[in-house]
């Protein structure tokens, strides 16, 4: 235990001198999920509250605009703001005033479809008998809308607004229609009808695939706290790799099979010391999360119910780190390449883990090659602590894989240590 | 308490893998207590994998090395290591840390106490003359203070037997001059010095007995004045060459 201790010490005071090295595991991780969840927020915003800005420039006067405006309104998907600029400089202003979209409306807009759907009653009540024959409605003009829309929006995004605008439209052009059938008539339109249209649609339920009811959707802190955070935790490959070739090349290895000591007293201190910075990587990153994002208007963090599932993934994550920096310095031949070799991995494992893009949104073969980076695993546990409140069968792979990579990186490492002779 | 009596190696051989010829080839001899044995030899002969055999750094291929306690049994294990003082080629420090941190850490896993390893700390540092620089870290010492750091790291636990592989590489004579003549009081102290080295001027300075390898062979094995005497040579550089058909 003395030797431990001892050793662990020595790990601590290595690990203090080396400044950069610090700034490399605490400093830029914050930097980074700080400046990455403000980049990616507003797009979450987007796909999670679907909120969407939508300017609207209005040049008619009659009832079916006021209509369309209300029912946008009403929906809750949109935030509807006015302005009185003409269509020429409603370009200009969408983009000025930072919105997704704009929509025109031009004057004629309430007469032509109000001209359309009274064509429409004209010709239904004829074909009922109820009037004489009339003009089939081939001379008259459907109304037209613009929608402006901001170039990064993608094309199913935008259309997808094209189709609920349409959607409302149909809706208003119902009720004139059938306001027009009972002017025919010379009745009232009943209210409860109009009302009974309007409410009255199918109803489609979204239900999202969630465990145990959990109700929680990822948004831009949700997603990239535990992902830049595991990133950190990988990353000490730069430090710990280095430290484990330095030791090896040094002939510190050598000395130390002179000693009445065993290698695993060295192994453990540096699995015990990263595994604690990786851990205090966590709860730095966290915090920010939980506390200071708010703040800065972001998401707040919301922890796991299950603690004890997050605390096991996050020593998971934090061992497999550990691992994975103990191989990478263990088969490279000087520091300069255990820094270059590990980084390059992390940024790859990265990548295709899902910690800069969702894996979601990625191709077929992107997420059966990505099923292999230890940070998708890793990413994984947090998403089914934090976003599926996962029971513990939904955190079972993850954990095989986990334990898996950490024995095979673990064993690897001895493997080739007693290669060299040097333990 | 038994203490340490001798080094007994016997039929050593050494093959790496991937060699075809053996990098020692039936090595035996014996290294009484007390001694200052000196092995040397051309580059390739074989020195470092001896000594590197010897202290347990490197497993031989067959043959033995018994350390022989004076009632005649053999040190083994944990109780081996700490009889035995290596101060390898490389410098072999924690450089980030400073002079007392890296003793502090050496002493523990050489199983001493905190009192201990201040005593002997504080001794060791003023003898060689490192007392200014003990809460300095290593990476800014010269390279003849990280071969003094090297030295006291070694016989930090008191050893009966000190390895030094090429203890005096790249220093300058005043570090050279201060290393032997400590090594000769440690010796006098009755600690077994078996010391590998390029420097010939070095070895005769130090060494009672030699032990010569050329290509995994001994082809010397004596005190310097009787090789000396039997080769009819007039330096240890003539008797090197004359042995090593240099």
């Amino acid at each position: 235990m003395v030797k431990l201790r001892a050793a662990i010490l020595k790990e601590i005071r290595q690990l203090k001198s080396d400044f950069l090295g610090l700034i490399m595991l605490f400093v830029l991780p914050v930097i980074l999920v700080l400046i990455i969840t403000l980049v990616q927020d507003s797009a979450y915003r987007i796909v999670n509250e679907n909120n969407i800005s939508v300017l609207i420039g209005n040049d008619d006067e009659g009832g079916s605009s006021q209509k369309l405006i209300e029912l946008l309104d009403d929906s809750k998907m949109f935030i509807v703001h006015h302005t009185d600029v003409s269509e020429a400089e409603l370009k200009d202003e969408l983009l000025a005033q930072d919105m997704q979209m704009a929509l025109y409306i031009s004057p004629d807009f309430s007469e032509k479809l109000e001209a359309k759907a009274k064509s429409t009653s004209d010709l239904m009540m004829s074909e009922l008998g109820v009037t004489e024959t009339v003009d089939n409605g081939s001379t008259i003009q459907s109304p037209e809308l613009d929608l402006y829309y901001d170039p990064v929006l993608q094309d199913n995004f935008t259309l997808s607004i094209v189709g609920i605008l349409n959607s409302y439209l149909s809706m208003v052009e119902s009720e004139l229609m059938i306001s027009s059938v009972f002017a025919e008539m010379e009745m009232e339109t009943p209210p409860e009808l109009m009302e009974n249209m309007k409410n009255n649609q199918v109803a489609i339920n979204r239900i999202p695939a969630q465990i145990n009811g959990g109700k929680i959707n990822p948004n831009s802190t949700q997603h990239n706290v535990p992902a830049w955070t595991i990133f950190a935790m990988f990353f000490m490959v730069i430090s710990l790799g280095g430290n484990i070739v330095n030791e090896r090349t040094s002939g510190s290895f050598q000395r130390l099979k002179t000693l009445p000591t065993s290698f695993g007293v060295v192994l453990t201190s540096k699995v015990v010391v990263f595994v604690v910075v990786a851990l205090l990587q966590l709860t730095l990153i966290f915090s920010l999360g939980k506390f200071l994002f708010p703040v800065m208007g972001l998401p707040t963090l919301v922890l796991p119910s299950n603690i004890i599932g997050f605390i096991l993934i996050s020593i998971l994550c934090s061992l497999s780190a550990v691992s994975f920096a103990l191989l990478i310095g263990t088969y490279t031949k000087s520091q300069v390449q255990a820094n270059g070799i590990g980084a390059v991995l992390v940024i790859i494992f990265a990548a295709i883990g899902g910690v800069w893009v969702p894996l979601f949104i990625m191709p077929d073969y992107m997420q059966t090659i990505g099923s292999f980076s230890p940070l998708y695993w890793c990413l994984e546990g947090f998403y089914i602590l934090f976003l599926e409140k996962g029971d513990w069968m939904a955190l079972l792979p993850v954990i095989t894989f986990l334990v898996i990579f950490i024995f095979t990186c673990q064993f690897l490492t001895i493997l080739k240590l007693r290669i060299e002779k040097l333990i | 308490m038994s203490t340490f009596e001798s080094i007994a190696i016997t039929d050593l051989k050494k093959r790496y893998k991937k060699s075809q010829i053996d990098s020692l080839k039936s090595i035996s001899f014996n290294i009484p207590k007390g001694s200052r044995t000196g092995i040397l030899g051309p580059n390739g002969a074989g020195k470092s994998t001896l000594i590197s055999i010897i202290c347990g750094i490197l497993e031989p291929s067959s043959g033995s090395v018994k350390f022989t306690k004076d009632d005649g049994s053999t040190f083994e294990g944990n109780d081996l290591k700490k009889q035995i003082g290596f101060v390898p080629q490389e410098y072999a420090l924690y450089e980030d840390l400073t002079l007392m941190q890296n003793i502090e850490y050496f002493g523990a896993l050489y199983e001493l106490s905190k009192d201990q390893i201040q005593e002997r700390a504080k001794l060791l540092i003023t003898e060689f003359d490192l007392l200014d620089v003990g809460n300095k870290k290593v990476k800014g010492f010269s390279g003849g203070m990280k071969r003094r750091v090297n030295l006291i790291l070694s016989i930090l636990h008191q050893p009966s037997i000190l390895f030094l592989d090429e203890p005096t590489a790249g220093v300058d004579v005043q570090n050279k001059h201060a290393i032997i003549n400590y090594l000769k009081k440690l010796n006098e102290l009755g600690i077994t010095l078996i010391y590998s080295s390029h420097h010939l001027d070095e070895a005769e300075q130090l060494c009672d007995n030699i032990i010569l390898l050329n290509k995994g062979e001994i082809v010397a094995n004596d005190t310097i004045d009787q090789l000396m005497n039997q080769t009819e040579s007039k330096s240890l550089t003539e008797l090197f060459l004359s042995l090593t058909n240099g």
